[in-house]
């Protein structure tokens, strides 16, 4: 079985946006960058799904990044299990739209032959959660998303979606494109030896013209940043009986916030 | 003159909420700029009667194909014929599980602009449409530059139409799906056996952290949760600490929620978690260090015992009714 697993750098989500004024351009300079943490659990089912099927299994993971994320790949994707790495460095996609990451992540699948593609959710620096679907659209394959379990049989899968006050069990025939929601697993940290050794593993890097492949074009841009607006100061409601604060509260709520 | 179409999600016979908060804001919006409001319906067409009293001016019904279990493949084959026989300059999608699970792939198939979880939508001779990105610790206006695009729009975003609206006429289009076989699809769905309100769709959330102390504290949340009316919530750390599913998370690796009333019961307020949750209209913290930094998001505070405060804030709310 082959397996690719698509994984995105992004900044740490304890990072704080500074932003005084709405602006076309975002300052990234000083951000923290680690694995998408959706995407760690992707990268973990692929290394669980290869213990399971033994040596008839090939994990490579696949990143459009510039040459900081060179350190992900190694520690967060090779350290724990992956087998190889493949980085589509493209200046023009830093910041990329899905659509143009999709169709460059699907140039280098297609070359591949994976008969499971493994990605995180979505992303938490942009939240679009749109690359998954997209790639099982090009690729012309199954899809199954927000993924808290999955199950592989002989060419098949069966996978538990997150839903609505529930869960589907979607099946299909591989190849199928999968992402991967907190609860599918444990992902595990890679051990100082693993990541000494993960320098070792084959690593590609590759550019759009390698692909055969035109710079996607955009169907969209960011043209404004906005902060969120400010908040009032809070109103503390103090007393020292809380019944008493806990009946002013609810007042409050009522009468002057309108809420309930 | 921009035409909007609206994908009407149904559940059990019903439209989603979302779906008439979506052709309230595009009546709205086109009532400025000109164009049309068109409701799309996959499947039973019950749904279709109410479109034009939420604003709808026409309302078109998949004709044939299986639209009795969502899939996302169909759904997506279906809507994409209906783009190209009426070419709407903007398809809504209301950004719930069916919604993000096929917009994305829809947009992929119609090489259109993609723009997800939208919470402002605006037409100035091309759409700009807001979203929050970084769970919302900041805002994109996005520009489109395609002749059509897609886009997820959050629940709760967008009040109802308000302006009494007309019948709006409706059609049968073909979803093109003659002979398609999908890769996968729904076996089964399986509902958990309360019935909970999910917390994207709560217009009232009650949230608890690591002040609760133990697990087993978490069912002061749901009680007052159920007294509230409201959806029950959870930081990352009892997520973390397996006191509750990963399913109650509100931050940056949880849900990202806007209810109209959100109460932080003993959460610290790191910024993972605010960022999840500081666009709700109102904030109440309730956190026994009154140095928390919740209270710097929150309308309202508390710094008191939880454990006190929270019984007595849901028999203060009892007696109300």
């Amino acid at each position: 079985m082959k397996i690719a697993v698509c994984v995105k750098q992004v900044p740490d989500s304890e990072t704080r946006i500074t932003l005084a004024a709405p602006g076309p351009e975002l300052d990234r300079s000083g951000f923290t960058r680690v694995l998408n943490p959706y995407d760690a659990f992707a990268v973990e089912e692929a290394v669980r799904i290869k213990e399971r099927l033994g040596a008839d299994c090939e994990i490579t993971a696949v990143t459009i990044g510039s040459d900081r994320a060179v350190e992900t790949l190694k520690k967060d994707c090779l350290a724990v299990g992956c087998d190889r790495a493949i980085r589509v460095n493209e200046p023009a996609l830093e910041n990329a739209e899905p659509l143009q990451t999709a169709k460059v992540l699907a140039a280098v699948l297609r070359r591949g032959g994976y008969d499971l593609i493994l990605t995180g959710k979505q992303a938490i620096d942009d939240d679009s959660a749109q690359v998954g679907p997209m790639l099982a659209e090009l690729l012309d394959c199954a899809q199954a998303t927000v993924v808290t379990k999955l199950e592989l049989g002989d060419g098949t899968f069966t996978a538990t979606c997150e839903i609505e006050g529930g869960a589907a069990l979607v099946r299909g025939s591989l190849p199928a494109v999968v992402t991967c929601q907190k609860g599918l697993n444990e992902p595990r940290l890679p051990s100082l030896p693993n990541i000494m050794k993960a320098g070792m593993k084959p690593q590609e890097t590759l550019t759009c013209a390698d692909l055969g492949l035109e710079i996607p074009a955009a169907r969209s841009r960011v043209t404004t940043y906005t902060p969120p607006p400010p908040r009032a100061a809070c109103r503390m409601v103090a007393d020292d009986d809380p019944a008493a604060a806990a009946r002013e509260l609810v007042r409050l709520l009522r009468d002057e916030a309108k809420v309930i | 003159m921009p035409n909007i179409a609206v994908f009407i999600e149904q559940s059990g016979g019903t439209a989603k909420k979302v779906a008439w908060q979506m052709t309230a804001e595009a009546r709205r919006l086109v009532d400025r700029a000109g164009g049309e409001v068109w409701a799309v319906v996959l499947g039973d067409g019950a749904a279709a009667a109410e479109a034009g009293r939420h604003g709808a001016h026409r309302v078109f019904i998949a004709g044939d194909g299986d639209f009795a279990t969502y899939n996302s493949e169909t759904w997506t084959r279906a809507l994409a014929a209906f783009v190209a026989a009426r070419r709407p300059d903007l398809l809504l999608v209301g950004a719930t599980a069916m919604g993000k699970d096929f917009a994305p792939r829809l947009a992929a198939r119609l090489d259109a602009a993609c723009v997800s979880d939208c919470v402002g939508l605006d037409f100035d001779g091309g759409f700009k449409l807001r979203r929050p990105i970084f769970a919302g610790k900041c805002f994109a206006d996005v520009a489109v530059d395609a002749p059509v695009a897609v886009a997820g729009v959050r629940p709760n975003a967008f009040p109802l139409f308000a302006g009494g609206g007309a019948d709006a006429p409706a059609e049968s289009f073909d979803p093109g799906l003659g002979g398609f076989t999908p890769h996968a699809t729904i076996v089964e769905t399986l509902t958990s056996a309360e019935k909970k309100i999910e917390l994207t769709e709560a217009e009232v959330i009650v949230s608890g952290g690591r002040g609760l102390k133990e697990a087993a504290n978490y069912k002061l949340i749901e009680t007052l949760a159920a007294t509230m009316g409201a959806a029950a919530g959870a930081s990352r750390a009892i997520v973390d600490a397996g006191w509750v599913p990963h399913s109650h998370q509100v931050g940056q690796t949880g849900k990202t929620v806007s209810p109209k009333l959100y109460v932080a019961v003993g959460i610290s307020g790191a910024i993972q978690h605010l960022a999840g949750m500081s666009s709700s209209k109102c904030i109440v913290a309730i956190n026994k260090d009154p140095n928390a930094p919740i209270f710097k998001t929150a309308d309202y505070g508390i710094a008191a015992d939880l454990f006190e405060v929270v019984p007595a804030l849901d028999e203060a709310i009892r007696a109300l009714d």
